[in-house]
């Protein structure tokens, strides 16, 4: 465990960003462009402008609704060992999702992705232990029309037990995903019960409005128990104030008025405080996704989020880099730290380059290292007194050897994570693999990966049900890529022959 | 551990008892593997023979799954020592029928240096090989390499170092082995991090060992080439 979290803000500073989003939401407002949302609000005692469309909520109706989050929040696989409930749980690592593009694995030529991608993303996200939650990576661009989403969630939740979460443009798209979890559930009441999809809705837009078909999204959701969450990302300069206070204090007004509309939708609806926040780079105005102010936002969220009681999540360790190289490293690498140990409990961390623009399969091998390393870090010390080993010390005595003593075969598998794609062999064995730099490695992971069994796919029967009953819905199966299909480059380990026997 | 302490080594027959005494060396489990070779000898084995297939094939098992990353340092260390359980038990009976074991060496961190966790390791890993290995520690000067050479007669001389201040001294040793004119008795192996191939041909020594099991595979194959040893004997075996 972390024993006490890195906190960027003081506690009247808490205080006082809290008290600021009331003052905002009751002084300024949010524009809101559904109507059944602007009734909503306007029926719970917040205050409408019919002209504009303004809603403007009383620091009391705020109060009351958030009174009523619950303080869990939890993903739900196929398979129930692999649920995840935060803040417990954490941190909980997801990929990145939802970019259009892809580096091609065996050309390295960048693309649009397909469904048959992510396909393939899932088999790797399942077998890769970093990963706790697959958050949809890419888009399908051969998605036929009228299965947008349903081409991204199925080649998704066919090919990993672990939760999945991906968004959905609108209502009639959701009850199709939900109609095909009902039959991989063996019925709706099933599925109902152990829901292993989680939906996303941007239905807070920076600065301040809620949109028309996300904010209906949101609602929908609430109203039907169907797990999701909200999350907004505001940009520093352009749709937020250019200062981290001042985009953090947005955030957390627009955090707090989606949270009050689901609270008003159905009560006691769990909530995720999810965010990406970031500030443009205003020699250009990019978008600086990589930028390590979005770290240090994410970690004020993570006070935000304790402050409210609730679990905190968001995107952190991004990219700008086009390719795996030393940016996309120090980027990924430094700002998840920074996270973890602010308590974010919630990372969409991996597998994404060039601004959640493009996803590379070797980057998400890396980023699943990372990941574990985290994971390793919020284990913390692990004091004990056996780990203390004041008797090994005295026992192995000065000029000793450590290596053989028992204390050291107990832990040598758990005390440190090994790595898989970290190299640490002499510069003569690294030469003799080939050379090989961390992406090339992964790289190869992932081709191992790929051309192996999976074991996670779903039942023929059940498969057959899906596509009877979705005509002309993509094909989902993780095959692997032409060029990939032959051997993997790694020969396969030999097989232990014998297991210990008669150790104590 | 009770239950398994029944089974009886004397009641399985020869190839059941090699392949248990394996999985003893294997597990690192000293006593069965010390008592296996007893039972071999009064079977009649022959000394070279209970060697070769009955504690030298088992350290090889474990070799190739410490390569295959299935075991770790501390693992195989502890197998070795198993392994030098069963090798006390036959050591005097190996001495008295001439037949050599798999090769005897001198080691020892030199001059100046008192890093020793890599030599350590080395020694065990060579014990664990099947050769005898007396260790003279940290710091030791040319003089006593020397002194040890004519007293124990190895066939490897085996030198250490960390610092790259003190791994010029091996040169130093080298050279006073051929003022008197030992040099080409006795293979010489060097190791430390510091050390390279290049720094190994260019001092002259035969061959330089990256890591511990890189050690034992050198010492093996040098051995394999010097008449008359075990392992030029097995090999290819």
């Amino acid at each position: 465990m972390i024993n006490s979290y890195a906190t960027l803000l003081k506690d009247d500073e808490v205080q006082r960003i809290h008290e600021a989003s009331l003052e905002i939401l009751s002084e300024v407002g949010l524009i809101v462009r559904n109507e059944k949302a602007r009734q909503r609000f306007a029926h719970h005692g917040c205050n409408l402008d019919g002209e504009t469309g303004t809603v403007k909520l009383p620091a009391e109706v705020v109060t009351e609704f958030m009174a009523m989050t619950p303080d869990k929040f939890t993903f739900h696989g196929r398979d129930g060992e692999l649920d995840k409930t935060l803040p417990g749980d954490g941190p909980v690592i997801a990929t990145a999702s939802s970019a259009p593009n892809i580096i091609d694995p065996v050309s390295g030529r960048h693309r649009r992705a397909l469904s048959s991608d992510i396909a393939r993303i899932a088999h790797l996200v399942d077998q890769l232990a970093g990963y706790d939650v697959l958050s949809v990576s890419v888009l399908a661009d051969d998605a036929p029309e009228g299965q947008f989403s349903l081409s991204r969630f199925y080649p998704a939740i066919k090919n990993t037990k672990k939760p999945v979460r991906a968004s959905v443009l609108d209502r009639a798209e959701a009850e199709q995903v939900l109609a095909m979890c009902s039959l991989i559930a063996g019925g709706e009441e099933a599925f109902r019960e152990r829901p292993f999809v989680t939906f996303g809705a941007c239905s807070v837009v920076a600065p301040l409005a809620m949109d028309v078909n996300s904010t209906e999204m949101l609602m929908y959701y609430a109203e039907n128990s169907i797990p999701a969450h909200s999350i907004t990302v505001p940009n520093g300069g352009l749709s937020a104030p250019f200062s981290l206070a001042g985009t953090v204090v947005q955030a957390n007004s627009e955090f707090l008025a989606a949270t009050v509309l689901a609270q008003m939708s159905r009560p006691h609806t769990p909530v995720l405080y999810l965010v990406l926040p970031t500030v443009a780079d205003l020699r250009t105005g990019a978008y600086a996704s990589g930028g390590i102010e979005n770290a240090m936002m994410d970690m004020a969220v993570a006070q935000m989020a304790r402050f409210y009681d609730l679990p905190s999540g968001g995107y952190i360790g991004q990219t700008n880099s086009k390719t795996s190289d030393a940016q996309a490293g120090f980027e990924k690498g430094m700002a998840p730290i920074a996270g973890v140990l602010a308590g974010f409990n919630y990372l969409l961390l991996g597998g994404l380059l060039d601004a959640l623009m493009t996803f590379d399969f070797g980057q998400a091998v890396i980023d699943s290292e990372i990941a574990m390393m985290l994971k390793r870090v919020a284990r913390g010390m692990e004091f004990s007194e056996a780990n203390l080993a004041l008797k090994v010390i005295a026992e192995v005595g000065p000029g000793g050897m450590f290596i053989s003593h028992p204390h050291t075969m107990e832990r040598m598998r758990t005390t440190a994570f090994l790595p898989q794609i970290a190299e640490r062999g002499s510069r003569d064995e690294w030469i003799e693999g080939g050379s090989m730099d961390a992406h090339a490695r992964a790289l190869g992971r992932a081709r191992e990966i790929l051309s192996g069994a999976n074991h996670s796919v779903l039942s023929a029967g059940v498969d057959a049900r899906i596509r009877a009953q979705f005509e002309g819905l993509v094909n989902g199966d993780s095959t692997p890529p032409e060029g990939w299909d032959g051997r993997p480059e790694k020969p396969a380990r030999r097989v232990r022959r014998r297991r210990r026997k008669r150790r104590e | 551990m009770a239950e398994e302490d029944q089974l009886d080594l004397g009641s399985l027959g020869d190839g059941e008892l090699i392949e248990e005494m394996h999985d003893d060396i294997y597990d690192g489990l000293k006593e069965p593997v010390a008592e296996g070779v007893g039972i071999l000898i009064e079977r009649g084995w022959p000394a070279g023979r209970i060697l070769a297939e009955g504690l030298v094939a088992g350290m090889d098992e474990v070799g190739a799954d410490f390569r295959d990353g299935v075991l770790f340092v501390p693992e195989v260390l502890l197998a070795a020592d198993a392994m030098k359980g069963g090798m006390v038990v036959l050591k005097p009976l190996l001495a008295e029928s001439g037949v050599q074991s798999m090769g005897k060496m001198v080691i020892g961190t030199v001059k100046g240096d008192i890093h020793d966790v890599g030599k350590n390791l080395v020694a065990m890993m060579m014990e664990g090989a099947g050769f005898e290995v007396v260790d003279l520690g940290i710091n030791i000067d040319a003089g006593t390499y020397l002194a040890a050479i004519e007293e124990h007669g190895p066939d490897i001389l085996g030198m250490s170092a960390l610092l790259t201040t003190t791994m010029g001294y091996m040169a130093e040793v080298i050279k006073a082995m051929k003022e008197k004119g030992v040099r080409n008795d006795h293979i010489v192996l060097v190791g430390g991090a510091p050390l390279n191939e290049a720094f190994s041909d260019k001092i002259g020594a035969d061959a330089f060992c990256r890591d511990a099991t890189t050690a034992v595979d050198k010492a093996k194959d040098l051995m394999a080439r010097r008449q008359g040893s075990l392992a030029a004997r097995t090999a290819g075996g």
